[in-house]
């Protein structure tokens, strides 16, 4: 897949910013700052609004609805956010810009900031599955192998078996990752039900391989296991707050 | 009936009574749903059905202009529970701070109503328990025979309050203000939930205040003001409050402006402007401590702070385009970072 046309460089006000389509209907944020275009997502991650309605001072995105704010350079949430801004990457040319189609692996979040080496290397062991909507992608005692990367749709987990089954919050961002415990020493097994709420594309990573490419990239491997443990812990809540 | 919640970080499940709307049983349950007007006209308060059935009290509401339907999307503000049920929510959803006040439903008595202006009157209740709030909280208030709920904000400020006092705008066509405005409605019971809102005062900030305010939006920021007096915030911090109305017949609560104003000289500066007309010489000689300017509030206030933005926290409170409209002043003009702004955008 090559890179498409997405609009003319004049076309996006200096240290401004605008949305535009590209021929497929891929809508993206173009933002100007200084010398350089950045491309993001053009709906706010958290109730899709269109951010070209927000404000923009060459420097913050800020969402204009409830003040979700993000860092033109890389898309980083700020303040009040949850979520990053998925970046596309940008190609200048002739007084035009080419959306560069993405590379999953790098749209994760866990993995941002890490050398283009060892996403490269991540990217080569990453095999990509679809799930049908309804699906299960692991169940409670299934092997803990790989780390999934939610590439798109929406994927619900479940702890407990049959009745006493509960929800335990959902993925539906594309980047997240799920089935962590493939990361974890003596977690062999799943401890949730992963299931596609809807068609979902799923990139999976075997956690032995992963740990293979941090040995030799040991500053990621702690950069990666840090944000895991952040992770981890967004999920934990004292049982009386239930 | 049981509400199974599936949030994006973790799941709760709560009771919801017969009639009840989903997001107030699980506001009263101590779950921090997602939420900004309460009133079905935002659609922040979002969910997506998986299983059982719920009533649309509301299916013309504003807010759900943007929902999914086919996907199960609807507003918990305006659904009710016919069956047990089991939702999502695309956000992180987390408890409430202990600390912090459960809304809950409130019985109460209205005790006077007081016309302020042509359009705006002063509304004063009785609850049947004292409700404890935080200053600029608001609660939704529904009235005998209409359907649906309308927010307003305090304007006092009490630890317990017993009586609650009301700005009330008069909307033609808004069913729950012109029931307010009908006259003889002293003892008519009202039916309260609350408190809810954000842009929330707490002394102990250490930063002065910015307050904006257009119209029956001074609501919330008088009952700010009144906290901030009685902490003696103004003996260390600043408090610039701009009021905006459209003509000098719209003014209201420049006596108690003029009476914060005495009590804290040097520290609170107050501006009065007004949108559609001159300064008016008669204000101006009737209320000497306060500043009267034409033009619209926020471009008012942001030629006024130029350069005093310095360790400001802001509170902004009005008609959507006025909140809007300061709120890109704050963050272009200001260079406030998003969490020192706060505001509710139910009007």
């Amino acid at each position: 897949m090559g890179k498409k046309f997405l609009c003319r460089t004049d076309e996006c006000p200096r240290n401004g910013m605008k949305a535009f389509e590209t021929e497929g209907g891929l809508k993206i944020l173009v933002a100007n700052s200084g010398d350089r275009y950045y491309g993001y997502q053009a709906m706010c991650p958290h109730m899709d609004v269109a951010l070209e309605e927000g404000f923009y001072d060459g420097a913050v995105i800020t969402c204009h609805q409830h003040l979700w704010q993000w860092d033109v350079r890389s898309g980083t949430p700020m303040g009040q956010a949850e979520a990053p801004l998925q970046q596309y990457e940008l190609h200048e040319e002739g007084g035009a810009l080419y959306v560069v189609p993405s590379d999953p692996v790098r749209q994760t979040e866990l993995f941002a900031g890490l050398t283009d080496e060892t996403l490269a290397a991540i990217g080569r062991l990453a095999r990509r599955e679809t799930f049908e909507e309804g699906s299960v992608i692991y169940r409670p005692g299934d092997p803990a192998d790989d780390l999934c990367v939610l590439e798109s749709g929406r994927v619900q987990f479940t702890i407990g078996h049959d009745e006493h089954a509960s929800p335990a919050g959902f993925s539906l961002r594309s980047g997240e990752v799920f089935g962590w415990n493939a990361l974890l020493e003596d977690q062999p097994h799943r401890i949730a039900t992963a299931a596609a709420l809807e068609r979902s594309s799923v990139l999976l990573l075997d956690g032995r391989e992963l740990f293979g490419v941090f040995e030799k990239d040991p500053k990621a491997g702690y950069l990666v296991m840090r944000r895991l443990a952040s992770l981890i812990t967004q999920h934990l809540t004292p049982m009386g707050a239930r | 009936m049981k509400i199974l919640l599936s949030a994006k970080n973790q799941a709760y499940s709560f009771d919801c009574d017969p009639g009840e709307k989903i997001l107030h049983a699980g506001l009263r349950s101590g779950i921090g749903l997602p939420y900004e007007c309460g009133t079905g006209t935002c659609g922040t308060c979002r969910g997506r059905l998986t299983q059982g059935e719920i009533d649309n009290e509301w299916p013309e509401a504003p807010g759900q202009a943007g929902l999914r339907r086919d996907a199960g999307e609807f507003l918990m503000c305006q659904c009710v529970a016919r069956t047990d049920c089991s939702l999502q929510v695309a956000n992180v959803v987390k408890p409430m701070a202990p600390d912090g006040f459960v809304p809950a439903t409130v019985g109460s008595v209205i005790r006077r109503s007081t016309m302020l202006t042509h359009d705006v009157a002063s509304l004063d209740v009785n609850v049947a328990e004292p409700l404890g709030f935080e200053a600029g909280q608001f609660v939704l208030m529904s009235v005998p025979g209409v359907v649906g709920a309308r927010a307003y904000s305090m304007t006092n400020f009490e630890r317990k309050a017993k009586q609650l006092a009301f700005v009330i705008k008069k909307k033609p066509g808004g069913h729950v203000s012109e029931w307010l405005f009908r006259g003889g409605i002293e003892g008519a019971r009202v039916g309260l939930f609350g408190p809810l809102g954000v842009a929330t005062f707490h002394p102990g900030i250490g930063k002065s205040l910015l307050c904006i305010a257009g119209g029956s939006g001074i609501a919330g920021i008088m009952s700010i003001l009144t906290c901030a007096a009685e902490a003696r915030h103004f003996d260390r911090y600043r408090g610039h409050v701009f009021f905006g109305v459209r003509t000098a017949r719209d003014v209201f609560f420049l006596d108690e402006l003029a009476a914060l104003r005495a009590r804290f000289p040097d520290a609170l500066d107050v501006t009065v402007a007004l949108s559609d007309e001159g300064i008016n010489a008669g204000l101006e000689a009737r209320y000497p401590r306060l500043r009267f300017e034409a033009g619209l509030i926020h471009a008012v206030a942001g030629a006024r702070m130029k350069g005093r933005f310095d360790n400001v926290r802001a509170y902004a409170a009005g008609p959507p385009p006025m909140v809007d409209a300061t709120l890109r002043m704050l963050l272009l003009e200001g260079r406030l970072t998003s969490d020192n702004i706060r505001y509710d955008k139910f009007s």
